[in-house]
């Protein structure tokens, strides 16, 4: 048996064994959407670095880094950076006025079934652009780690997901995302000791090695992102992004308070936040020590560069040493998937099952008993979705959902979202507004750009958030005024405000 | 439930001195973030060669800059939890038990 297959069973039976663990502690909605908020500030801190790391961080980033200098170190700062808005903004709000998903944050300020229709298709659409991607990229990993067929590696990476959701809810998400976040920030450490003590602990080297090997041109940016306005739509769909990801910002649910929720962001920032900022030397040191042409010969887009310089780290291939390092960080990538591809599943059956089911359809009248029931049922029927399109999706470019899924979250739930804290006059046609014109601005340039139609693209930006968000914003605002003034909303607007900054609820 | 109407009153006053005390400090504290980081995505769209200029080695500024906003992150978040801690807190809490303690049987 090959190290990778050794050490990914272990990391499996380990969740298994949380998961069972965790289905006996989970009976109420509350267990099942939050962990009954009873974590502490820092497992969801490290449950948050889990959560955001996708495989395209954890791969991506130091692929890019290597691949094209500079540009990868952009794409590993917006992830950090997007932490700040949250903190200032979003955090401690959303753990006071919702109960288990944005839907609910929507809701208690609106009190109207229309804006909660609104919230439920802004989240599930965003989850499902972001699952996607996902079990495609799950499929190609484990395919290459394993040797398994991508339809089997697909198959694999759904059923564990629902086992995970289903059973254990948040408490198995959780703490297969703390496992996966301690892995990666474990391999991270290891892979910076190795690589700092090859060139006797200053980093400077691997600058100047990189610059000699490739040029002053690798250092600088714009190899990877042509077009200077992508540059700025990378970065506001980061920092305006992640605000708007409901799969992460449930996590803020999972603790009792909002003065956690802020620790617990602050705890992510410097856990995720080192790794991101190590990638960029991993990527570099990469490029020195494996060679761009070795990376690209592995993968064309370079997802491979991490287990490749690993695989060097530890002694080369064919060595011992070599194989088990390159085992390691294989496994803690497909656990990345994992701990992700759960999380947008669980926040998609609250979507499903609380939001629309519980809230829409039922208007609330459905006890806790049956509501767990239907979330479990709506987790099992969205892995299956998921495993579906994660096979249709083999050889179709999926790059264009995963812009698609963070240009969404940034241009239609962030204004929807953040307007419906702070705007006394924000009313549900603001909402309907901002999340029609934001989704349907994203979605349509997107699909008329390169990512999507190559040279015969009609529209020139890949990432269309910098034209996207403040199309959503003015949606937002258009519809709020065609709406016309409701006073009995601007009136309750007090009383939210209370709800937002205190977290008591005023009934 | 019976709801006095006064400490509902203070409660809102309360609240409303609490968002003019979170202005005061998150809006200077997000421009900050977010000059730093946009303006770092403008001039890496738009000012290449500057960018390139060496600072320490062959480390130029755009890298430089990168580990800055870094640092600055991290600086924000410990700030904002300070504050958060100090000022913010206090004033909720007065807040929710305006809103909770007099008056009301919760």
């Amino acid at each position: 048996m090959s190290p990778t297959l050794g050490i990914f069973v272990v990391i499996l039976l380990i969740t298994l064994g949380i998961t069972y663990w965790a289905a006996k502690r989970t009976a109420t909605a509350s267990d099942f959407y939050a962990a009954d908020s009873q974590l502490t500030a820092s497992q969801n801190g490290f449950a948050l670095a889990g959560d955001w790391c996708s495989a395209a961080a954890f791969l991506g980033f130091t692929g890019l880094t290597a691949l094209y200098g500079m540009d990868g170190a952009f794409y590993a700062l917006g992830p950090l950076v997007a932490f700040c808005t949250v903190l200032f903004l979003i955090a401690e709000p959303m753990r006071n006025t919702g109960k288990y998903t944005l839907g609910d944050v929507i809701r208690s300020r609106m009190q109207t079934r229309t804006s909660l229709l609104a919230a439920i298709v802004g989240t599930v659409v965003v989850n499902f652009a972001y699952l996607m991607p996902q079990m495609a990229g799950a499929g190609v990993l484990v395919r290459l780690l394993t040797g398994i067929s991508y339809d089997w590696a697909v198959i694999f990476v759904g059923v564990s997901m629902i086992i995970y959701v289903a059973f254990g809810g948040m408490l198995a998400t959780t703490w297969v995302q703390i496992v996966k976040a301690v892995l990666m920030l474990s391999a991270g450490a290891i892979i910076l000791v190795m690589v700092l003590s090859l060139v006797h602990f200053n980093p400077l080297t691997l600058f100047a090695d990189a610059e000699q090997k490739y040029g002053a041109k690798y250092l600088l940016p714009g190899n990877y992102l042509k077009n200077p306005f992508d540059q700025i739509s990378l970065g506001l769909g980061y920092v305006l992004g992640l605000a708007g990801l409901p799969h992460v910002m449930t996590r803020f649910y999972t603790v009792p308070d909002a003065r956690t929720a802020r620790r617990s962001v602050v705890w992510v920032m410097f856990l995720a936040g080192s790794f991101f900022a190590g990638t960029t030397l991993f990527g570099l040191a990469a490029a020195n020590f494996v060679g761009q042409d070795a990376i690209r010969a592995a993968d064309k887009g370079g997802n491979l560069t991490l287990p490749l310089l690993a695989q060097y780290l530890g002694g080369g291939k064919g060595t011992f040493g070599g194989d088990l390092m390159l085992g390691f960080v294989a496994a803690v990538a497909v656990a990345t998937i994992l701990a992700v591809v759960s999380a947008l599943t669980l926040s998609t059956s609250g979507a499903i099952a609380h939001d629309f089911y519980v809230n829409w359809v039922k208007r609330g009248q459905v006890d806790g008993r049956r509501e767990v029931w239907i979330a479990r049922v709506a987790a099992v029927v969205i892995g299956m979705l998921a495993i579906a399109l994660g096979i249709l999706a083999q050889g179709v470019n999926v790059a264009v959902l995963v812009i698609l899924a963070i240009c969404v979250a940034a241009s239609a739930n962030f204004p929807v979202l953040i307007l419906s804290l702070f705007w006394r006059r924000f009313n549900t046609g603001g909402v309907v507004g901002g999340m029609s014109v934001g989704l349907l601005s994203s979605v349509v340039l997107a699909m008329i750009g390169p990512a999507m139609r190559g040279a015969d693209a009609l529209w020139p930006l890949v990432n269309p958030t910098v034209v996207s968000l403040p199309l959503g914003f003015f949606g937002a605002v258009l519809g709020t005024l065609m709406w016309g003034r409701d006073a009995e909303n601007e009136q309750r607007f007090d009383a939210f405000l209370l709800q937002v900054h205190t977290g008591v609820t005023p009934k | 439930m019976v709801r006095n109407g006064t400490s509902l009153e203070a409660a809102h006053a309360s609240v409303k001195q609490l968002i003019a005390e979170k202005l005061k400090y998150l809006v200077p504290m997000t421009v900050i973030f977010m000059v730093g980081y946009i303006g770092l995505t403008i001039l890496a769209g738009f000012a290449k060669d500057l960018m390139g200029t060496r600072v320490i080695g062959s480390v130029n500024l755009g890298f430089v800059l990168i580990a800055l906003n870094y640092v600055l992150s991290w600086v924000l978040a410990i700030v904002y939890g300070r504050i958060a801690a100090g000022k913010f807190d206090p004033l909720a809490k007065r807040a929710a038990l305006e809103f909770s303690g007099r008056g009301s049987l919760r």
